[in-house]
């Protein structure tokens, strides 16, 4: 589903150079859960971005479900993202201004899906999180774990093969985190391949493997149930 | 693909900078629209013809010093002398400039003794030369005649017999009648003035006047202490003819004080409140809408900064840099369109009053549109630069938690 070679992202200043992925190499097979983790600065969510094609490698071949995206144009960029890709923010970057129901329609309208085709999948998506009674709402009148799947809900009413997730239950409490990571791995189940930044080792034991990334290279690959932490839980 | 129910619901919930920017795009339609009239208007009293051969005649008072003056043998020895200078095509004597802001008027009637209904002219005392000196054009009848030219003073009370009016006064006091052959009393006398010619059009003194346009034209000479002579030059040859004309009239009588000046400085002088009222509102509707787009390019950025997490998380969701800037744009023409409704209305009910209370002209659809399309076009080119700048927000704006 995802493979990245030799994946290279340099931020420059006038005077420094900072090197954020270095030799970047990595393999998410479709179907895939897999946590990323990692101290912070470590380069996890330069990952995520060139992942979710939000940033482009300055050198290396990433391959998208077997498409190398590594030179394309933003526009080319911009339609992969929105038909194969479903982001999950931690912050749930909903936008504050839009009902629940037209959080959900932004990336179908983006996809060009007609009004009842976008409808079908919003009412679908929202019934599926558990949230079709509060279409109407605005993201404000909800709870933070309400948020995170109406959040969810959008990145799969366009059915994409491939979720990102970012420190998903970052801002919630233990309770709304297990909940999310729940559907999360419901998600998985029905075979849409997810990559998950988090900090939480607890969170990061639940993915099918965990990749630890430190000073923008991947340093540990093994499934969880081999890593140290793991076996030790 | 527009996105018009959930913008104008993001646009309902931050209305107030919405609705002052709206307020803002109504206020300059009202007060542009209504300047363009006015401007119209002052424009096309400026450029409507006079009928005159304006930048060809040069204007002359000679004033004799000396009381007891012949004027009326002054005349003709000055009019043979003018007429015979070089460049010169022709000219006249007349007891006002045409143009100046300066002449006289008087009622004139159709039937004798007649005390109501009649049709109020500008008035001249001229010669059968003025026709051709101011380059008028006879439409009807004949010219005078040296036979029917009558000098007398100022005292004597003579019957004039014959008149050349304009076709605009023949309009008026003659409305669908051949007026030649027909009688103008003047003032309720019982005497009757013979219509013999009429002249397609002359301004008269005043370019302000409602009347203007209506004009008399009498063959008669006063004996007065000054007089005013036109001299029409060759075109071209305006200011050649000028540079000689006081040393000629001075030494042919050295007794009079003789000024000169051309006709178009006397237009120029009688147009300068209109000219100077143009250039005032042209400049307030430039600033006005210079200061409107300001306010749009202000509104527009303040909105990209405070939405630039919103527009990061559109573009990860699949957004490209035209449907960002595009959202910009749609959204600043739906206030755009909002203010030009607001405005429109405004507009009209400003002219309604205007036409009311200051007798300024109507404002009809055709210039209301045209300045609601230039307050739209202001909008959008202020709202470019702010949207095309928006469309550059990087996608990964949406995973920077700052």
């Amino acid at each position: 589903m995802l493979k990245m070679h030799n994946v290279r992202k340099s931020f420059r200043t006038d005077t420094i150079e900072t090197h954020a992925l270095r030799d970047f190499s990595l393999e998410v097979k479709e179907g895939e859960f897999v946590s990323v983790t990692g101290p912070s600065g470590s380069g996890k969510t330069t990952f995520l971005n060139i992942a979710g094609l939000l940033e482009t490698p300055t050198g290396g071949q990433y391959l998208l479900d077997g498409e190398d995206v590594s030179n394309l144009n933003d526009r080319q960029r911009s339609r992969l993202r929105n038909e194969k890709i479903g982001f999950i923010f931690q912050g749930f970057n909903l936008i504050p201004d839009l009902s629940l129901f037209d959080n959900i329609d932004v990336p179908l309208r983006y996809r060009g899906f007609s009004a009842k085709e976008r409808r079908k999948r919003i009412e679908k998506v929202l019934e599926q999180v558990g949230l079709s009674a509060r279409a109407k709402h605005l993201p404000a009148q909800l709870s933070g774990g309400q948020q995170q799947r109406i959040a969810i809900a959008r990145a799969l009413a366009g059915e994409p093969r491939f979720l990102l997730a970012d420190e998903p239950t970052g801002n919630l409490d233990s309770l709304m985190a297990r909940q999310v990571m729940e559907l999360l791995e419901f998600i998985n189940e029905w075979g849409t391949t997810i990559v998950m930044v988090t900090h939480d080792p607890e969170l990061a034991r639940r993915a099918h493997r965990n990749i630890q990334i430190v000073d923008g290279q991947v340093c540990d690959l093994r499934p969880v149930t081999e890593q140290p932490e793991a076996a030790t839980a | 693909m527009l996105e018009l129910k959930p913008m104008l619901s993001a646009l309902w919930r931050n209305k107030v900078p919405a609705l002052l920017i709206a307020l803002q795009l109504a206020l300059t339609l009202a007060i542009i629209s209504n300047t363009v009239v006015i401007v119209k208007d002052r424009i096309a009293k400026i450029e409507r013809p006079t009928g005159i051969a304006v930048e060809e005649i040069i204007a002359i008072n000679v004033m004799a010093i000396p009381n007891n003056y012949d004027m009326i043998g002054a005349v003709s020895s000055d009019l043979e002398l003018l007429r015979k200078l070089p460049f010169v095509k022709d000219a006249t004597i007349t007891n006002q400039v045409p143009l100046s802001r300066s002449g006289s008027a008087g009622t004139f009637y159709t039937q004798p003794n007649q005390e109501v209904g009649g049709e109020v002219s500008n008035r001249y005392n001229t010669d059968p030369n003025f026709i051709n000196t101011l380059g008028l054009k006879l439409v009807a009848g004949r010219n005078f005649t040296n036979a029917e030219m009558q000098y007398f003073d100022p005292s004597e009370i003579r019957d004039i017999n014959v008149a050349v009016i304009t076709q605009q006064f023949a309009d008026k006091i003659y409305p669908d009648q051949d007026p030649i052959g027909k009688p103008l009393y003047d003032g309720n006398t019982s005497h009757p003035i013979e219509i013999i010619g009429v002249i397609e059009r002359h301004l008269g003194a005043w370019v302000d006047w409602s009347k203007a346009g209506n004009v008399a034209f009498f063959p008669i000479v006063r004996n007065t202490q000054d007089v005013n002579y036109l001299v029409r030059a060759e075109p071209g040859k305006r200011d050649d003819v000028l540079k000689t004309l006081v040393d000629k009239l001075s030494e042919r009588d050295p007794q009079r004080v003789i000024k000169t000046r051309v006709l178009s400085e006397y237009v120029a002088r009688s147009y300068a409140g209109d000219n100077l009222m143009v250039k005032v509102l042209s400049i307030v509707a430039a600033t006005l809408s210079f200061i409107v787009a300001l306010g749009i390019v202000g509104l527009t950025i303040f909105w990209i900064n405070q939405r630039a997490k919103q527009i990061g998380v559109r573009r990860a969701l699949g957004a490209s840099r035209s449907n960002i800037s595009r959202y910009f744009l749609i959204e600043n023409s739906l206030i755009a369109v909002t203010g030009i409704a607001l405005g429109s209305a405004a507009a009209l009910i400003v002219n309604q009053y205007m036409v009311r209370d200051y007798s300024q002209p109507v404002l009809t659809l055709l210039p209301l549109l045209i300045c609601a399309l230039l307050v739209l076009v202001v909008s959008l080119a202020a709202a470019l630069a702010p949207a095309l700048r928006a469309a550059n927000i990087s996608p990964a704006t949406a995973t920077r938690s700052v």
